[in-house]
């Protein structure tokens, strides 16, 4: 009752959020959001499936891609047709990748991941009339509901409709994850997790019921990464290179990923401890590999573990 | 006091929304508090030797600056944060803009931030004096006519004055020709400049490969190896980075570099680690626009010459002028504003005005603002001699040319203003 | 051979690069001869293998957790280490002046080589043969071997594991440390090289086998030559060439080309 009464104030808190806060603090919280929708799907694998994917960049870069395809090479400008492409275009990448590497769990799932997300950074990054190479591709502003906003600048935009048009995406995400973690789908990823032979034996298809966890997570993904792409109005290979899949595992440690919320105050922790120790020092690299590796040996449940311990059923 | 109340007006920016920040930006209000301006510099990885040049540049303009009154009697007070990927820069970007409250922002070199920026710039209708990253696609199909983006010379400027070297100095020399450029823009449009200009000047050539490597590449063994087998006459080269020194050594090493004659035309952005042992003499070697060792260079060039070989112990490269220039040539442009304000800190829009067309004093000579938000500056670009007293190469004889020459005008596509020359 | 896919073997690689011309230079500075430099770069890179031991300690924390923990143990060490490097070293590239033609240059069927290249073969075959020597024929070798294919049975043999991976680890750092220090004569030490070489060492390893000495040899070879055909007949693929084929063998031999039982 009380977790729950929390979780809805924090609701609260961030739909007022444009009213209360300074608009760059506001302008941050929304790749927080998209970033939270991305871990929701890396943490459907690695929370509950129990598979750590090193390569669910891919599927954040193919989103903002999308994003970036559509608005400047088609003019396709609606951002609900823009996040149900992407969303499509990842299920059919989706499908044989995930087909080849469900059929490994940990360290080999972490390398082929991997070696897939960096296939596609090389396709960005080599295809240069394609994809622009380094310098990427431009993300237009989108239409919201057909609307255009064409009144408000930029800025209030991203602070005004665009900000509320992503936390209810993220609500939606949240509560759609929530039923899949809690259907009988998600209840035997996570017999999987604890013991594949055992789920296996009482009728549970391992392999098959991976993949389905892996097209959903990569999905979630891609919705991340059209939100992602919008703020910065431009999609880059970066975006698919390893380190990024790496921030976002980070990311999810950080948030705790026992917790369902995890991913959500992971991505909110990341990006405002960023946007800090960036402005303090030219090193932000090493205190954030030495807060990862910290929270790696010492808080392995993250910051969700710290305040509330116990497992949630 | 007046602290007080702009903090005041900054968290009441905040709950009021927009409102109070068109309050924020009135001009009358803070007289004697310090100019804000946000700098973003590469501080790690591949760009990191040119962004850290570019914010020395910055930096002693400022304390320049300082000493000498500020500007209008404000000093400048600078604000750095990192330029990395385009994501987290147009976020630096914004906090500068809208936590930070910067007057203008001066910095940038990737062309995939610069690309990213542009549009930012205009949409947080703040001042940007970029160092670098002026692509044909940033400029032409992306940001046709900016308001808030003051752009450097064009990415070409380099390539174009090389080819016009080569044409002069190489023409009838050479036949076979080879490519090895960074896989980005940059590399593409400089390459696709100089295969124009050889046509324009009727020199047949065959290209024998065209190599793309990554930016910051650390093995050109097999790229090497690639240039053994096609053996060019000539191979033309838009290196800038670490890469560099890396390619000329495992080049020479093969004995690629006295084989083939080599147009290297951006390679003084590492100009200290182009050692003699490696680099061969009589190559065109290129240092955009700042040639530390110039014999000619002006007074101001010397001075901030030896402050950086005190300071730093390295030779300075081009973007420590990209970067002095748009701090001066803000202050000049304030300062021409004023004048027609009668004396008062101008509003944005008059600065911007007064910023097109602007001329100041760079470390390399005058430089100014078009119309169009693009840089005009001098270039400098000769072959390569190790007749010095360095360990690295240096150029004699230094040939000049401004931007009037190598830069397309206002307006006009590249590859039209290069058919347009008469030669 | 532990089951650790070490992301910061690219970091140690980065630093045994840069110790290494510190170390050179240094060292030529007060008079050592030139040809010697080889033996000062060796040196250095043993002498980094220091670092082996107290990362093997922080490693060793999450053993006996998912690996998963021990893969974003060491990308926070590919992190720190970059800083650490850019700390020390600086953002300008780091080279040293003429150490790479001091042994001259041979000219082979048209092209040159520098015989330095011919060196670093040679040692990149030395080093094969003693790790193949060292796992076959000493009672370490074949303690490591037992304990990679079994530890449970190793240790209920009364064999410590902690040590044995101690001593494992430290002898991994040390091959990339000594591996950075003896490339820097043919190249310069930048800052991204740490991450850049993780994925070529990445690949190695995954179209080798994991833990499999004979693999990474073979590895690297088709690497290389992958690399090198893609760069002289069709650019683009160059590096895609390198994941479809690390994806190949992931999925068709999941345990490399070299290697027995798949996982």
């Amino acid at each position: 009752m009380i977790r729950r009464g929390l979780a809805l104030a924090a609701a609260a808190l961030l739909a007022l959020a444009p009213l209360l806060a300074p608009p760059y603090q506001v302008t941050l919280l929304l790749p927080a959001f998209a970033y939270g929708i991305a871990l929701l799907g890396l943490n459907l694998l690695f929370g509950t499936a129990g598979l750590l994917s090193f390569g669910h960049a891919l599927f954040v870069a193919l989103g903002a891609y999308t994003a970036a395809g559509l608005t400047t090479r088609y003019g396709v400008l609606s951002f609900e047709a823009i996040v149900a492409a992407a969303a499509g275009l990842a299920a059919v990448v989706a499908v044989p990748v995930g087909l080849l590497c469900v059929r490994y769990v940990k360290i080999y799932f972490g390398m082929l991941t991997l070696a897939f997300g960096m296939l596609f950074y090389s396709f960005l990054y080599k295809f240069y009339a394609l994809t622009g190479g380094d310098e990427g591709l431009r993300v237009l502003r989108p239409l919201l509901l057909g609307r255009p906003f064409a009144e408000l600048d930029k800025v209030g935009f991203l602070t005004g409709p665009f900000y509320y048009y992503a936390l209810a995406l993220l609500a939606l995400a949240t509560l759609a994850m929530r039923r899949i973690v809690r259907s009988p789908f998600g209840l035997s990823l996570r017999a999987i997790r604890e013991n594949a032979d055992k789920a296996a034996f009482v009728g549970v298809s391992v392999r098959r019921y991976r993949f389905y966890a892996f097209v959903i997570a990569a999905v979630f993904g891609a919705v991340g990464g059209t939100l992602l792409a919008v703020p910065t109005g431009l999609a880059d290979p970066l975006l698919a290179y390893w380190t990024h899949s790496g921030n976002l595992v980070f990311m999810l440690l950080l948030g705790g990923f026992e917790h369902f919320l995890g991913p959500l105050v992971g991505a909110l922790a990341f990006i405002f401890l960023q946007d800090l120790v960036m402005s303090l020092t030219a090193y932000w690299r090493f205190v954030f590999g030495a807060l990862l590796a910290i929270v790696v040996v010492f808080f392995p449940r993250g910051l969700l573990g710290l305040v509330a311990p116990e497992r949630p059923a | 006091m007046r602290t007080t109340r702009r903090q005041f007006l900054a968290l009441s920016g905040g709950a009021l929304g927009t409102a109070a920040l068109r309050l924020d930006a009135a001009p009358a209000l803070a007289q004697n508090a310090p100019v804000k301006i946000g700098v973003l510099a590469a501080k790690a990885g591949v760009l990191a030797p040119v962004g850290e040049s570019g914010l020395r540049g910055v930096q002693w303009a400022t304390e320049r600056v300082n000493a000498a009154r500020g500007i209008l009697g404000r000093r400048i007070e600078l604000i750095v944060e990192e330029e990395s990927s385009p994501k987290d820069t147009v976020e630096r970007f914004r906090k500068l803009s809208l936590q930070d409250r910067v007057d203008a922002v001066s910095g940038a070199i990737s062309t995939g931030v610069g690309l990213a920026l542009g549009p930012v710039a205009e949409e947080m209708k703040t001042i940007w004096l970029s160092w670098d990253a002026t692509t044909q696609k940033g400029v032409e199909e992306t940001l046709p006519k900016p308001k808030y983006s003051f752009r450097s010379t064009d990415n070409e400027c380099e390539a174009v004055m090389a080819s016009l070297l080569t044409a002069r100095h190489l023409k009838g020399k050479f036949r076979t020709v080879a490519g090895i450029n960074p896989d980005y823009s940059y590399g593409r449009d400089n390459w696709a400049a100089f295969l124009a200009i050889m046509k324009k000047y009727g020199i047949e050539l065959s290209v024998v490969s065209e190599l793309w490597p990554k930016l910051g590449a650390t093995d050109f063994t097999a790229h090497v190896a690639a240039l053994g087998q096609a053996r060019p006459d000539l191979i033309f080269s838009c290196f800038w980075a670490g890469d560099t020194p890396i390619f000329l050594k495992q080049a020479h090493a093969a004995g690629l570099t006295a084989k083939s004659k080599l147009v290297l035309t951006t390679g003084g952005g590492v100009h200290e680690a182009l050692k003699k042992d490696f680099t061969p003499e009589g190559a065109i070697l290129g240092y955009n626009c700042l040639y530390f060792d110039w014999a000619r260079a002006s007074a101001l060039q010397k001075e901030f010459v030896r402050w950086h070989h005190e300071k730093f112990k390295e030779w300075p490269n081009y973007e420590s002028d990209h970067g002095y220039f748009t701090i001066v040539a803000y202050k000049a442009a304030v300062e021409r504003a004023a004048r027609a304000a009668g004396g008062k800190w101008p509003a944005p829009d008059a600065i911007i005005q007064a910023l097109e067309g602007i001329e100041a004093e760079s470390l390399s000579g005058p430089r100014r603002f078009r119309e169009d938000h693009i840089m005009e500056a001098t270039f400098f670009q000769g072959m390569t001699t190790h007749k010095n007293a360095y360990d690295f190469v240096t150029i004699d004889p230094v040939e000049t040319m401004t931007t009037k020459q190598i830069q397309k005008p206002s307006g006009v596509g590249l590859y039209d203003w290069i058919n347009s020359w008469k030669v | 051979m532990q089951r650790i896919l070490n992301l910061a073997c690219g970091s140690f690689y980065a630093l045994g690069a840069y110790t290494g011309v510190s170390a050179v230079t240094w060292a030529l500075g007060h008079g050592l001869p030139a040809p010697l430099f080889l033996l000062v770069l060796v040196a250095s890179g043993l002498a980094l293998a220091v670092i082996g031991p107290p990362v093997e300690r922080l490693l060793r924390a999450v053993y006996d957790r998912d690996e998963s923990f021990q893969l974003l143990l060491t990308f926070a060490l590919v992190l720190m280490f970059e800083d650490v490097m850019r700390f020390v070293w600086g953002t300008a590239p780091v080279q040293l002046g003429n150490a790479y033609l001091v042994y001259g240059r041979l000219a082979v069927a048209g092209s040159t080589v520098p015989v330095y290249n011919l060196v670093v073969i040679a040692a990149g075959g030395l080093v094969a043969l003693g790790m193949g020597g060292l796992l076959t024929h000493t009672r370490f070798g074949r303690i490591v071997r037992a304990t990679a294919e079994n530890r449970e049975m190793s240790a209920a043999l009364g064999v410590d594991l902690r040590r044995v991976y101690a001593r494992v680890f430290t002898l991994g750092v040390a091959l990339g440390t000594v591996g950075g220090a003896l490339v820097i004569p043919a190249t310069a030490a930048v800052n991204e090289m740490a991450i850049d070489v993780v994925v070529e060492a990445f690949a190695v390893v995954v179209i080798g086998g994991l833990g499999s000495m004979r693999g990474a040899f073979v590895g690297s070879l088709i690497v290389g030559v992958l690399k090198a055909g893609a760069i002289a007949t069709w650019p683009e693929v160059e590096m895609l060439a390198i994941y479809v084929v690390v994806i190949g063998v992931l999925v068709l031999r999941p345990a490399g080309l070299f290697a027995g039982a798949a996982p």
